[in-house]
């Protein structure tokens, strides 16, 4: 089995505050994996030190097979490791389409940008008609929708999605998981944060549950106790 | 009448010269949130520059605009590192940092050059030209006027249709976003200190084909550049634009239809009146936006 991204025993924290510990999780190349788990697990946080946004307390990330870990964040995406972030970390202040422009920035992408553009105007046409509206006037879905168009335009090889479904409708959340799934049959590598487990689940061909910093259970999607799963998630015992 | 149009029409040409003196301090504050207070004696030290290289070859003072960008462009950068080398606090202490620098620098020029007051020799800028019949301007001034509004509008140009001009506005508007795109916030931060640094060695040149020159009055630039940004609203180029021709005007108004020396308390009162009314200035962002 290939892994494309890996880490080992990978710590991080915010100040004498330590978030996650001793984290040592793979993900195979052209699949699907998710992390469920409650509020305040250190998902975002992992997903964050991935980028190097966070610098690691201690441990290596492996990508492609060769360790990431002391290289800032614009290597990694230049070589194809991508976040789409959730919503609310937009250029607020330039317009949808300027945003949809900068995640053309990675010099390989740009050639592509405008028929990147239109394909990305072609799944969210709401966004096409707010091109040109202030990124920052945007209800929560049209954001998050310029979120995800805006990682696409920096053609991912892997793509971290943190909390895609947050503050979306049912619907909203229905179309955005459809997406996905397209990526997944294109065969980009997808790791997925959420919080709504259904939805994540059904996408998934490998789950992590990650709970106060750790990581309490890692299964592939076929052996994942529906049940058992959101017992553990909400620390019931029987 | 006549009078009027005259002030107004020296206001203009002063004002696109004050844009110009503006908007390097401008852009570096709408990017780094760092109000460079050493922005005006950067375009002196290019005005002196421009006087050296003019007193010793004889030269037309614009043929010195490479070397005078070269040194002001290497100062500028080095006044970015110094002040990303702040670990605390950077708004602030960048401030006194920058204030001092320009204490060294207008020293720094006294020590070079003396006290003296130095005006172009070249005079072909001082001689007189007549625009539609009526109006008077000298020729540098009218130079000053067209090099000020190209400097702007290439530099709005450049921020808006660039990859570097848009990685700069990026990194201002979202840093985290900004290295999820790929971009270095370093680089695009000393892209617009050095883009601040050309335009300031534009204006340091135009200052001294218009004007004269002595070390103490660096300062005074600061300070006007300081209004016409916040006048303008943070890091806006056409708010910068209509700011500079704002005060221009309006000093030319006042020398004309009183003193000189009244020049400085009008467009002092323009700009707390503005303020007033629009605090965030002409063009800025709501307040909390």
């Amino acid at each position: 089995m290939k892994y494309t991204l890996e880490t080992k025993n990978l710590s991080a924290g915010y100040g004498a505050m330590e978030v996650f510990w001793d984290l040592s999780l793979t993900f195979e190349e052209g699949r699907t994996t998710t992390i469920v788990g409650p509020n305040g697990a250190g998902k975002s946080t992992f997903l964050k030190t991935l980028m190097g946004l966070i610098t690691p307390r201690q441990g290596d990330i492996r990508f492609k097979g060769e360790s990431y870990t002391d290289q800032p964040t614009w290597n990694r995406i230049n070589d194809g490791l991508v976040m789409i972030p959730e919503g609310r970390l937009l250029f607020s202040d330039l317009s949808v389409e300027e945003n949809l422009i900068m995640g053309a920035y990675p010099k390989k992408t740009r050639k592509s940008m405008e028929k990147n553009r239109e394909q990305v105007f072609q799944l969210f046409p709401r966004l096409k008609e707010r091109r040109n509206q202030e990124a920052g006037t945007l209800s929560g879905g049209e954001a998050q929708m310029l979120a995800i168009g805006r990682g696409l335009m920096e053609e991912p090889e892997v793509c971290l999605i943190d909390e895609p479904s947050l503050g979306l409708s049912p619907v909203m959340t229905n179309e955005i998981f459809a997406i996905f799934r397209e990526l997944k049959q294109e065969k980009m590598t997808l790791i997925l944060v959420e919080q709504n487990t259904n939805q994540a689940l059904k996408i998934a061909d490998h789950v992590y549950l990650m709970q106060a910093g750790k990581v309490t259970l890692s299964e592939p999607r076929e052996a994942v106790d529906l049940q058992r799963l959101e017992d553990l998630y909400f620390a019931r015992k029987d | 009448m006549e009078l009027t149009a005259q002030a107004i029409f020296t206001g203009v040409l002063m004002g696109g010269f004050y844009g110009l003196v503006a908007v390097g301090l401008s852009l570096v504050f709408g990017t780094m949130k760092v109000i460079n207070l050493a922005h005006g004696e950067l375009v002196l030290l290019a005005a002196y520059i421009a006087y050296a290289v003019e007193s010793q070859t004889g030269i037309n003072p614009l043929l010195a605009l490479p070397i005078a960008m070269v040194i002001v462009v290497g100062v500028s950068l080095l006044t970015f590192y110094l002040t990303n080398g702040i670990a605390k606090d950077k708004e602030l202490n960048s401030l006194i940092l920058t204030f001092g620098l320009g204490i060294v620098l207008t020293n720094g020029l006294l020590m070079v050059f003396s006290a003296d007051i130095y005006s172009t020799q070249t005079a072909w800028f001082m001689e007189g030209v007549v625009v539609a019949d009526t109006l008077f301007s000298m020729r540098g001034e009218i130079v000053a006027f067209v090099v000020g509004i190209c400097a702007l509008g290439a530099l709005y140009w450049w921020l808006n249709h660039t990859w570097h001009g848009r990685a700069i506005r990026s990194v201002s508007s979202n840093r985290e976003a900004a290295k999820l795109m790929g971009m270095n916030p370093t680089k695009a931060e000393l892209w617009s200190w050095g883009v601040a640094g050309v335009l300031a060695t534009l204006a340091g040149v135009m200052l001294y084909v218009i004007s004269v020159i002595h070390p103490p009055i660096g300062h005074g630039l600061t300070i006007k550049a300081f209004i016409i940004t916040v006048l303008a609203g943070m890091g806006s180029i056409p708010g910068v634009l209509i700011g500079a021709l704002m005060i221009g005007v309006i000093e030319g108004l006042t020398t004309t239809f009183f003193q000189s020396s009244l020049a400085g308390l009008s467009s002092m009162t323009l700009f707390l009146l503005v303020l007033l009314i629009m605090p965030s200035g002409l063009f800025g962002k709501k307040a909390g936006h």
